[in-house]
């Protein structure tokens, strides 16, 4: 992994979280107004947005996380 | 005795552009709202006042051709494609073994994302990338930088409806244009993945392998094994989905960051030009300058890797 792509995952780490959220509060909300079940999807959606949040973020930092280790025992 | 010379020019033609620079900066103080406000109206003259600026957030509609409403954003994505295709034109025509200063330019740019290209994706997927990052990262940056053109906001028409409207303004700065383009990101991403894993590529959203096979060991009577492996399946099942989604939420990110900030740029620049008029928004400008490079570098790097993450084996991207 070069530093290019590290830097560039960093850089897409913040909007990422952002977006997730507010996808997920936007659906939920949208399928409460749809359904009528206000405010219940609202709120799933909202903890499927942040839960989508960290798994991205997880999957986007290990493997700078794992490849700054391999560099310390280089 | 040779003349000095500051930044290079004779050093009293610089003084000379220093000073008109703080004069400018002096009566633009004046002449705008903070300066009114800090020492009232001075009597000036009607050509000195300034309009209240206006910023319409959806992109106003100039005409419509055959039906389609022809919005002002997409006229200035048209002058962008014509400007890089005439500069490519223009630029490759005649190319030459030592180059001029537009064909070195350009080869050093092109040059800088190749290796940029070669060092992320490696040899091989470097060069197939390359076009499609190195035409994200040319438009979003021409584009950027063509709306910085002055009076390429302040040329006004009459709209079919009897409106004055912008007839140009940064496609960037109209949400559809950066959803278009991390839609058109998205679909790459999708067509490279599926192209060099096959049918592997899907298995990372609907990874459903482990669970089927737990079933398999219930049914043949191994309970303990099989359970603990259901359990398994269900996270993997429900990993895969989280990975769907996040591709998803890839469009909304890219599509909001690109027009958040060029929205932004476009705003700063408006309310530093109107807050004290004329010199004052010059190092806005450079910024922005700054801006549209580095969102352009960002929406094709990042392009360039979700394209290496797409391409790259399941053991070999973590690894």
């Amino acid at each position: 992994m070069s530093r290019w792509t590290a830097a560039l995952q960093l850089v897409g780490v913040g909007f990422f979280i952002g977006g997730s959220i507010v996808l997920g509060v936007v659906a939920g909300l949208w399928l409460d107004s749809r359904l009528n079940t206000s405010p219940a999807l609202g709120i799933v959606g909202l903890f499927l947005g942040i839960v989508v949040a960290f798994y991205g973020v997880y999957r986007m930092l290990i493997p700078l996380m794992r490849n700054r280790k391999n560099g310390e025992q280089d | 005795m040779a003349k000095r010379r500051t930044l290079g020019m004779p050093r009293p033609l610089f003084i000379g552009i220093l000073f008109l620079f703080v004069l400018l900066l002096i009566v633009g103080f004046l002449v705008g709202p903070m300066g009114r406000s800090i020492f009232g109206d001075l009597g000036l003259p009607w050509w000195l006042s300034l309009p209240h600026p206006e910023f319409k957030l959806p992109a106003e509609t100039v005409f419509h051709l055959f039906g389609f409403p022809i919005a002002n954003s997409i006229i200035g994505a048209w002058i962008t494609m014509v400007v890089l295709i005439c500069l490519s034109y223009i630029i490759t025509r005649r190319m030459r073994i030592v180059p001029g200063r537009l064909q070195s330019a350009f080869e050093l740019l092109l040059g800088w994302l190749y290796d940029l290209c070669r060092t992320v994706a490696g040899e091989e997927n470097g060069r197939r990338f390359f076009p499609i990052v190195t035409t994200i990262f040319l438009f979003v940056a021409f584009n950027a930088w063509l709306s910085l053109i002055p009076g390429f906001g302040s040329i006004f028409v009459t709209s079919v409806e009897g409106e004055h409207v912008h007839l140009l303004r940064g496609a960037n700065t109209d949400i559809n244009m950066p959803l278009a383009l991390a839609l058109i990101s998205f679909v790459f991403v999708e067509y490279f993945g599926l192209k060099s894993l096959g049918f592997c590529y899907l298995g990372k959203f609907l990874n459903v392998g482990q669970f089927f096979r737990s079933l398999g060991q219930v049914v043949k009577g191994r309970l303990r094994a099989g359970l603990g492996g259901l359990f398994t399946g269900f996270i993997h099942i429900f990993v895969g989905l989280l990975e769907a989604l996040s591709e998803m939420v890839r469009i909304i990110s890219f599509t909001f960051r690109l027009f958040g900030n060029m929205t932004a740029g476009e705003i700063l620049l408006l309310i530093a030009a109107f807050l004290i008029p004329w010199v004052f928004a010059l190092p806005f400008y450079s910024l922005e300058l700054l801006v549209g490079f580095v969102q352009a570098l960002i929406f094709g790097g990042l392009t360039l890797v979700f394209l290496t993450l797409a391409v790259a084996h399941h053991g070999e991207e973590s690894s």
